[in-house]
C-alpha cells in the first residue's frame, strides 16, 4: 500500500483483506502494510523489487501512472503484473463548511481577482489531486497555489483548520466531515451526481469540462508464477460480486463498481497511461 | 451534566465482564508490543484487526486503544534494564533510566515510570472526557507556520541536551537533520540521498538508527570494559525495587509537565508520542535546578518524558474521535476498524453512538489501572533480568535487537543499518558526542522542513507568514527566550574575552 494511513487507497486495502477474510477467499489473510512517500514512488519501488514474490500484492491508484511520468520513480506500470480493477472513485471539491466561498462561480471569481492567492490541499506534488488542479486551472484559466501534504488526513485536517481555501478529496474520505457539517462540497468531478450526495452538481453542469475518476486496483510485482496471479485474480473477482464488498466498501465509500480481469486491467492501465501522458504534455509538465 | 451522565453510560458499557476482558487482552499485548522492539503499536493494532471482524465494535477498540497506552507503558521496560528503546517514545528514557539501572536503581525507574504514566493517563482521559471538542477546535489552528514554530522551540530546546561540550552536541545534531533529509522529497518526489538503495527512499527509519544507537553500542561499550560481571552493583532487595519517597517529590512536577506537554502534543496530527516525550525531556532538563544529573540517573528524566508519552497516546485519540481524522499512525489504523465496523470517526459519532464514545472513555480508566498494577507488580520480575551475568545478558540484547528490528519490514536492510548506527555509537560514546541531539533531529527534522516549505509555499515565500500569525509567533518568541540564557552566556563570554583587547563592537 504505497501510500499513508486514512486516504482512500488505504481504506481499500483495508476492505480487501476483510472482505478476502470474510469470504475465505484466500487460505491465509492479508496484511495491509502502508509505506508512504514521494507520491507512491516509495511503495511501488519496494512492491515492484520484490519480483517473483507471489505474496506482496500493491493497490492501484492515479499515481502508478502519474509518479514515473513525471520521471520520479524508479518503476513504472511495465515492472507490474496486472491482476484486477475494482472500482471508480473520484474527486469532491471541498471548502470549509464557514467558508465565505459559497460555490463554484465564486470560487472562480476570488481565484480570477486574485491569482494564486486560494490554497489547495492536495498529497504530494505530482497526486491526482495536483493533475485536477492543472485541469481545472486549465478549464477555468484561474490560478491556484497548491500545498501538498502528507496524507489525505492531513489534508483535511489543514482544511478544518482553514490552513487551505479549498482541498480535494475522495467522496468517501470526506463524508464523515460532510455530514458533520465541518466541510462543504463544492462540487464533484464526475459524469453523474453521486447518489449520496444528490444535490452537489458536477462540474460538468457548472459550465467546467472537467470529469476525472481514478481506476483502483491491485497489481502485483513481475515474474510472479502464472497460477498465482490467477488464484489472486479470481478471488478479487469473486470478492467484487460479494454483498459485504458492495455495502461495506463500494456503497460506503461511493464507488462505481469496476470489475476486470487480469487481461482487461492490463489493457485499462496502458489506456489510463496515455490518458495521463496526453494531459501531462498538454498540461506542458512533460515533454 | 451531559458529560457526567455519559461518563456514567460508558462505565456501564466498559464494566461488563466481556468488556474487563478486551481491557486486559489489549493492555497485555500492548505492554508486549512495548517490551519487543521494532514492532510498535501501529503494527499490533493491524495485526490484530482481522481477528476482531464481528466483534462488538466498541470491545474491539477497548482493546486496540488498550494496546496503543499499554505499549507506552511496555516500552519502558526494556529502555530501562538494557537500553534498548521498545518504543520510539521511550528513547529518552534510556538516558537517565539506563543509567538509574547501572546504580542499581531500576526498580526506582520503572516504578517511577508507571505511576508517572498511570497520573498522565488517567488526568488525560478526564481531560479528553470534559474538554475533547474544545481542544481539537484549538489544535485544527495549528497550520504548517505553527508546526514550524513548534520544531523551532523543540530545536532550541535540544540545544540543552547537548552534554558537556555545545560544539559536540550541535554537529551530533547536524547529522541527525542530514539523516532527517535523505529519501523521496514528499513536496517534489524526487530522491535525496538515496545512492540508488530503494529502502533509503522511504527514509532513514528511526527505530533502527535508535537502536543501534542505544543498546548495541552499549553492548559493543561493555565489552571493551574488561571487567568482568560487575555490571551493576544492583541491589534487588524488595526495598529498593520501588521509587522512594524522595524519587517521587523529585518527579511530580515532571510528571504534571510531562502530562501536559504530551496530551497537547498528542493532540496535534503528525506530531505524536515520540516528540511529546522529547520535548517533555528537554523541559525537565532546562528547568531543573541541576541539569548536570541528566544523563547521569536524573529520575525526573525518567517521569517526564514516561508521562508524557502515556498522555500523548490519549490525546491522539481525540482529533481521531471529534473529527475523524487520525493524528497518528496508530490512530490511522484504528480508522480504518472503525470504518469495517460501519462507524464513521467524525463529529456525529458522540450523538450517533455515544455508547460507543463513553464506553471507549470509560475503558480508558479501567486500562490504565491495570496497567499500573500490572507494572508495579512485576518490578521484581523484570529486574531480575540484571541478575544475569553480563556476557548472557549481551547475547541476548543483540539477539532481540536483531529479531525487533527485521521484523519491522522483514528487512535485512534494516538490520544492517542497526549495525552500522551501533558502531557510530560506540565511537560517537568514546569521543562524547551525544547521541540524543542525532534522534531528535532525525526526527523532528522532517516535519521542521515539511512545515517550513509548506508554509513558505502558503505565503509565496514571505517568512512574514511567522510573524503575522500569533500562535506562531509565540512560540518564536517563546525559543528566543529558551536561548537567550545561552547566548547571553556566548555574549558575555565573547565580550570579557574582547575587554582585553577593547575591540568596539559595531
Amino acid at each position: 500500500m504505497p501510500f499513508g494511513v486514512g486516504g482512500g487507497s488505504d481504506i481499500l486495502a483495508r476492505n480487501i483483506a476483510k472482505v478476502i477474510q470474510e469470504e475465505k477467499l484466500l487460505p491465509q489473510p492479508l496484511v495491509v502494510v502502508n509505506k508512504p512517500g514521494g507520491s507512491g514512488a516509495v511503495g511501488y519501488s519496494y512492491v515492484a523489487s520484490k519480483r517473483g514474490d507471489p505474496y506482496v500484492i500493491a493497490t492501484v491508484s492515479s499515481s502508478f501512472w502519474t509518479t514515473p511520468l513525471l520521471g520520479q520513480s524508479p518503476v513504472n506500470y511495465q515492472h507490474f503484473t496486472p491482476v484486477a480493477g475494482l472500482v471508480y472513485d473520484t474527486y469532491l471539491l471541498l471548502v470549509n463548511q464557514n467558508s465565505a466561498i459559497k460555490s463554484l462561480r465564486d470560487l472562480v471569481e476570488v481565484a480570477k481577482r486574485s491569482p494564486k492567492l486560494v490554497t489547495v490541499g492536495g498529497t504530494g506534488a505530482t497526486s491526482d489531486d495536483a493533475v485536477v488542479t492543472y485541469i481545472f486551472q486549465k478549464e477555468t484559466g484561474i490560478q491556484l497555489n497548491l500545498i501538498p501534504f502528507r496524507s489525505g488526513g492531513e489534508v483535511m485536517t489543514a482544511l478544518l483548520g482553514r490552513q487551505v481555501t479549498i482541498a480535494w478529496a475522495n467522496p468517501g474520505e470526506a463524508i464523515g466531515q460532510i455530514e458533520g457539517k465541518l466541510a462543504r462540497p463544492l462540487a464533484v468531478a464526475a459524469e453523474k451526481r453521486l447518489r449520496q450526495l444528490p444535490e452537489v452538481p458536477t462540474f460538468k453542469e457548472l459550465g467546467i469540462n472537467l470529469v476525472f475518476r481514478q481506476l483502483r486496483g491491485v497489481v502485483m510485482p513481475l515474474d510472479v508464477p502464472r497460477d498465482a496471479v490467477k488464484i489472486m485474480e479470481t478471488a478479487l473477482l469473486k470478492m467484487a460480486k460479494s454483498k459485504s464488498w458492495q455495502q461495506n466498501y463500494v456503497d460506503r465509500n461511493m464507488l462505481v463498481p469496476a470489475p476486470m480481469g487480469s487481461e482487461e486491467f492490463g489493457k485499462a492501465i496502458v489506456a489510463i497511461n496515455e490518458m495521463y501522458k496526453k494531459v501531462f504534455t498538454e498540461l506542458g509538465v512533460i515533454k | 451534566m451531559e458529560i457526567l451522565s455519559g461518563l456514567a453510560q460508558g462505565f456501564a458499557v466498559a464494566f461488563t465482564p466481556a468488556n474487563i476482558l478486551f481491557a486486559l487482552v489489549g493492555v497485555t499485548v500492548g505492554q508486549l508490543i512495548g517490551v519487543l522492539p521494532g514492532i510498535g503499536p501501529p503494527a499490533g493494532v493491524a495485526l490484530l484487526l482481522p481477528l476482531t471482524f464481528g466483534m462488538d465494535p466498541t470491545s474491539a477498540m477497548i482493546m486496540f486503544a488498550g494496546i496503543y497506552y499499554g505499549a507506552m507503558y511496555g516500552g519502558t521496560i526494556t529502555s530501562v534494564l538494557i537500553n534498548v528503546p521498545g518504543e520510539a517514545s521511550s528513547v529518552m528514557t534510556t538516558l537517565d533510566g539506563y543509567q538509574l539501572a547501572l546504580q542499581g536503581r531500576a526498580g526506582a525507574a520503572l516504578g517511577i515510570a508507571a505511576i508517572g504514566s498511570f497520573i498522565a493517563g488517567i488526568s488525560s482521559v478526564i481531560l479528553f472526557s470534559f474538554f475533547a471538542w474544545w481542544l481539537v477546535r484549538a489544535a485544527l489552528h495549528f497550520g504548517p507556520p505553527e508546526y514550524f514554530a513548534l520544531m523551532v522551540l523543540a530545536f532550541t530546546l535540544v540545544i540543552g541536551l547537548t552534554g558537556r561540550s555545545p560544539l559536540k552536541g550541535f554537529i551530533s545534531l547536524l547529522l541527525g537533520l542530514f539523516l532527517s533529509i535523505v529519501g523521496v522529497d514528499i513536496l517534489t518526489g524526487l530522491p535525496r540521498f538515496t545512492f540508488g538503495q530503494l529502502k533509503l527512499l522511504s527514509g532513514v527509519e528511526f527505530v533502527p538508527v535508535a537502536m543501534g544507537l542505544f543498546g548495541i553500542a552499549e553492548v559493543l561499550s561493555s565489552v571493551e570494559e574488561k571487567e568482568e560481571a560487575e555490571f551493576v552493583k544492583a541491589d534487588l532487595r524488595l526495598r529498593n525495587l520501588f521509587p522512594t519517597i524522595q524519587d517521587w517529590v523529585m518527579s511530580r512536577w515532571a510528571i504534571l509537565r510531562g502530562t501536559l506537554i504530551g496530551f497537547f502534543v498528542g493532540i496535534l496530527p503528525g506530531a505524536g508520542a515520540t516528540t511529546a516525550s522529547m520535548i517533555s525531556y528537554a523541559v525537565e532538563k532546562r528547568l531543573s535546578q541541576t541539569p548536570e544529573r541528566f544523563g547521569r540517573g536524573a529520575i525526573e528524566g525518567v517521569a517526564g518524558p514516561e508521562s508524557s508519552n502515556n498522555a500523548a497516546a490519549v490525546g491522539a485519540l481525540i482529533p481521531l474521535i471529534t473529527l475523524g481524522i487520525p493524528g497518528s499512525a496508530t490512530t490511522a489504523v484504528m480508522m480504518g476498524a472503525l470504518l469495517m465496523y460501519g462507524l464513521r470517526p467524525g463529529p456525529l459519532l458522540f450523538q450517533q453512538n455515544p455508547q460507543f464514545v463513553w464506553g471507549l472513555i470509560a475503558s480508558m480508566f479501567l486500562g490504565n489501572l491495570l496497567l499500573l498494577a500490572m507494572n508495579t507488580m512485576f518490578i521484581p520480575a523484570f529486574t531480575s533480568v540484571l541478575r544475569l551475568p553480563r556476557a548472557i545478558l549481551n547475547a541476548f540484547v543483540i539477539a532481540f535487537s536483531v529479531v525487533g528490528v527485521y521484523s519491522i519490514d522483514n528487512s535485512l536492510f534494516d538490520v544492517w543499518l542497526m549495525l552500522f548506527f551501533g558502531l557510530v555509537g560506540f565511537f560517537m560514546k568514546k569521543l562524547e558526542y551525544p547521541a540524543a541531539p542525532l534522534l531528535l533531529a532525525l526526527v523532528l527534522g522532517e516535519i521542521l522542513e515539511m512545515s517550513l516549505r509548506q508554509s513558505l509555499l502558503m505565503s509565496q515565500g514571505s517568512p512574514l507568514i511567522f510573524l503575522t500569525r500569533p500562535i506562531s509567533a509565540s512560540l518564536l518568541a517563546l525559543s528566543l527566550v529558551t536561548l537567550f540564557p545561552l547566548l547571553y552566556r556566548g555574549v558575555k563570554g565573547l565580550s570579557l574575552a574582547r575587554k582585553a583587547s577593547m575591540i568596539p563592537r559595531t
